[in-house]
Formats: structure tokens, sequence, C-alpha cells
């Protein structure tokens, strides 16, 4: 579904962010991508999200080459994602119910059948007696689940979490994770970057680490917990 | 084809409600774009009305024909065949020299100065004359009458009375010209206006679109709300500026009906020029489209190079 193909990406007037990365993620799988703050994780979602072109190497997305898309063929590109951000991007100048239904705005969704899906979102992730809330007004962790919701409206195949829960207590991060695990559990495919290990349970999860532009990958179990840094197989040469 | 009308109506509809809630500086924006406009329009109300009078005024310029002093029975009579004769003549009148001098000391009754000096030429010194209406109104062919009428035999002289109106007419073409490019100066300012306005909505809303960019727009998506909200500038403006005009037109008219009483016309201007109105909202809603076109897509860049 997604192939990483020797990709290096380097921005202008900067070192190599990521080096010679090769790896690939099936449909329905749940992925972490792991890694000091500026270790490259943001960057590589970036490319997954085709916000970001590769310097060199190929990314390609359900079988088509990022590089070689056309400007015009990008947005569609992107509708087969859910993007969560750690800071949200909720826009605060109208109401819970208006954020999510953005995307099918966009995607020209008639809007009675927008409005049903929008319920049924904000409604998944316990959000939806706040309908009419301003997002200002709710909580962190809600702010994130509103997020989440957002992402989820359009049913994308592909949901992509960049530290979803950095910004949050520890409960209001099991909170979201579970969200993401059920989603998962749906065939969604997921792609969490963390910073650290919290919120990785019970599954076990395939975990990709970035160190300093290069890729190792290791399998995460529950006694992996706290070694979830520790390469265990080395994907880049 | 519904999802491209649902695209539309939600952009309006978007539009709409910003600047509702922008109540007063959407105002304003309309106001200046009309006020912008309003000067062009009654500029060129100006040089139409007057190109107008003059018209009319060129329809009532007679020929004067005037004739020897020593012209007999018999050359009126021929000349006046002559003129029967003339298809370009509306229609003519003969004021003998007798009539004229009567006319003459009628007048001057009531200035001693001058009736004293006529009194004191002890004869007539006017001369019979002709005046003449013609058909055209066209400076050329009224020319070209005079000419022929001077050639007459026992004709002393003939004028043409027009003289002025063609000069009037003259400033009136150099107006015209004038109205082009003060319409040209202004249509820039107004491209200006409404693309900085939209320019400044595009920064305001500059999240909104980086998140749309984010989850699959087009550029189309994020483009048609600005480009509706520079239409409706356009609109709400021109609606503005023909408000003013016909107030303003309503004010003149007042001033202007008096006037052409005092000369006996009924010459007011009209107050619902429709092609002047419907050009006024057509150049607007174009320059609202085409200067937002221009900001949004410089904008666009701009937000997604960040």
């Amino acid at each position: 579904m997604i192939q990483f193909d020797q990709v290096t990406k380097r921005y202008p007037g900067s070192d190599e962010i990521l080096k010679n990365i090769s790896f690939s993620i099936d449909a329905g799988e749940f992925v972490f991508i792991t890694g000091h703050s500026g270790a490259g994780k943001s960057t590589l979602l970036k490319l997954i999200a085709a916000t970001e072109r590769p310097t060199s190497g190929t990314v390609l997305i359900a079988n088509q080459n990022v590089s070689k898309l056309k400007p015009s063929a990008i947005p569609y590109l992107r509708r087969r994602f859910g993007l969560i951000f750690q800071d949200h991007k909720l826009l605060y100048d109208r109401n819970c119910f208006e954020n999510v239904i953005l995307p099918l705005r966009i995607n020209g969704v008639a809007e009675q059948e927008a409005a049903k899906r929008v319920r049924a979102a904000l409604d998944k992730v316990g959000l939806l007696n706040k309908e009419r809330a301003m997002p200002i007004t709710l909580s962190g962790g809600e702010q994130q689940r509103l997020a989440i919701a957002r992402a989820v409206v359009s049913r994308p195949s592909i949901l992509l979490a960049d530290e979803p829960t950095g910004n949050l207590d520890a409960s209001y991060a099991a909170e979201i994770m579970s969200i993401f695990y059920s989603f998962n559990q749906v065939g969604v495919t997921v792609i969490m970057s963390t910073h650290d290990a919290l919120g990785m349970s019970a599954n076990q999860n395939r975990v990709l680490h970035l160190n300093q532009g290069k890729l190792t990958e290791s399998s995460l179990d529950q006694t992996g917990l706290n070694q979830n840094t520790l390469p265990t197989e080395t994907f880049s040469s | 084809m519904s999802n491209w009308l649902n695209h539309h109506l939600q952009a309006i509809k978007l539009v709409l409600s910003r600047m509702r809630s922008n109540l007063l500086s959407s105002f304003m924006i309309c106001l200046v774009i009309g006020v912008a406009l309003c000067l062009p329009s009654l500029f060129y109300l100006g040089v139409d009305n007057l190109s107008k009078l003059t018209d009319h005024m060129q329809n009532e310029t007679e020929i004067s024909l005037f004739l020897k002093l020593n012209a007999s029975a018999d050359t009126i009579a021929e000349i006046d065949a002559l003129l029967a004769k003339n298809p370009a003549i509306k229609q003519y009148h003969l004021v003998t020299k007798d009539e004229a001098w009567k006319q003459l000391q009628a007048k001057s009754k009531d200035n001693q100065d001058v009736s004293d000096a006529i009194n004191q030429l002890g004869k007539n010194p006017l001369p019979d004359a002709f005046f003449i209406q013609a058909k055209s109104a066209n400076p050329e062919t009224l020319e070209a009458l005079r000419n022929t009428l001077q050639n007459i035999p026992g004709v002393e002289q003939a004028i043409l009375n027009a003289e002025w109106a063609k000069r009037l007419a003259t400033l009136l073409s150099i107006g015209k010209k004038l109205i082009f490019f003060i319409a040209a100066l202004l249509t820039i300012v107004l491209l200006v206006i409404i693309g900085n306005t939209v320019r400044m909505q595009i920064l305001t809303q500059k999240d909104e679109i980086e998140v749309s960019y984010l989850i699959g727009a087009t550029n189309s998506f994020i483009r048609t709300p600005f480009l509706y909200a520079g239409v409706f500038y356009g609109l709400f403006g021109s609606a503005l500026a023909i408000l003013m005009i016909a107030g303003m037109i309503q004010t003149f008219n007042y001033s202007v009906l008096e006037i052409s009483r005092l000369y006996n016309g009924d010459f007011s201007l009209t107050l619902f020029n429709a092609s002047l109105f419907l050009t006024v909202i057509g150049v607007a809603v174009g320059i609202g489209w085409i200067g937002s076109y221009f900001a949004v897509t410089r904008a666009i860049n701009v937000v997604k190079i960040n």
C-alpha cells in the first residue's frame, strides 16, 4: 500500500533529514514511527501524505509514484488519508460540526448525507453532544478526538497521526489510543509517530524507529515496551 | 452536477455569512467601490446629457438668409420659390424689412438709449430676411446648405447660427475621451482595492486554507469562495453606485427642470439609464472577479509554500 524505496529527503540548506530509507506498509497494519524529536518522523509522514516530495528515491502510495504525480492529482491522493496533527489544526472560528464536515465539503458530499456522517464520526469519538460547541471550549483530549473525527469522517483507508498524544496526559492519551485501535480493527491502516512508548500497548505492533535520519525496525510486544528504541533489524543500508 | 452546484451554493453561503459577520468593513469596501464607479458614470451622464442637449439645440438651428438691401419684391419671390424647392429645407419664413424694423422698435421700447439711437437713424437699415430650418442637424450638411444659399443671386449673407453648438460638440468629444481615461484609471484602482481586500481575507483565512489543502482540497475549491467574494463586492458596490447616481440625478433634475422651463423647454435627465446601470454592474462584477482571481492565485501559492 505504501512503499518507500531508497528515499532521501534534504531541505534546502540543511543536512539530510532522511537517509536512504526503504520500507513498505501493507493495508490494515498499525505502524508506529518512533525517534527523538528532529529525527525525521514528521518529514516521513509528510512524504507519505504527499505534502513533501523526496529529494531522491521513490515513494509509492497505492502504486502511484508521488514524485511523478501532477500537482492537480495530489489533492485526490490526499483524500485517501485521514491526517491528525499534534496541534490538532482545528478551525477555531466554527463549531465542532462545521470542523468535521470540512473534508466532506471538499469531497462534495451532499449536505444531508454529510450531516449523517459527521454525527456518526462525532459519535465514534464520543463528542456527539458537543456538536454545536466551539472547539476552544473543549479540553485538550476532546480537541484531539475532534481532530480524529475530522480525519475519519471521509472514511479514509489510511490514518496518519503525527504525535497525536504528544500534548496529552496519560488518561487522555490512552483514550485516544483506544480510538485508533478500534479503527485499525475495522481494517484502517494506522501510521502514528510518537516520541515515546506511551500508549503503545497490548497488541503486537510494528515499529519504524528513526535515528539521525536512518531507519531501524523492531516489532513491539508487551515485553518490548521499554526497549522499543533498540534496533533489531536494520532496513537502511 | 449536483456536487458542483452544492459546492457553489456552499461557497456563496460562506461568503455571505462572512460579509454579514464583518458588516461594517464589508459596507465600507462596497462604498469605496461604489464611489469609484460613481465618478466616471456621473461624468458620462454629464457629457451624454449635454450632447443630447446640443443635439436638441442643433435641431433648432436656423440659417438666416439676409437679402441685399435693394432686393425687389420679384427677387424675394424668386428666392422664395428656390427655397420651397430645396429638399434639404424643413421650413422657412420671411421677415420683411418693415416687419423687422417694427420688431426692433418694439423690443427697444423699454431701453431709452437704444430707441433714441434707432430713431436717429431716420430710415430703416434692415434687409429682408428668410429664416430657414434645415431637415438635418449634421454640421457638414448645414454648412453645405449655407453655401448653396449664399450663392443665390440677391442674397447678401447666409449665416449659420449653429457655430457655438458645433464648438460645444467638439468639446464634448474631448469630454468623451476623458471619460475613457478616467474609467481606465479607476478600473486599475478598483482592481487594486478588490485584490487587496481579498488578499487580506485570505490571510485571515490562512489556517482554513492550509487545513483544507492538507485534507485534499483542490485549488478551485479554495479559490471559489474568494472569487464569489470579489463578485459580491462588485455587485454590492455597483448597487450603491446606482443608488448614488439615481439620487444625484434626482436632485439635479429639480434645477434642470427649472432652467429648462425658463427656456421654454422640457428637457430633463433620465433617471433610469438602463444601459449605463447594466454596464456599471457588469464592469464592477468583472473587475471583482479578475481582482480576486489574481489575489487568490498569488496568495494560494504563498500559503502552499509555507
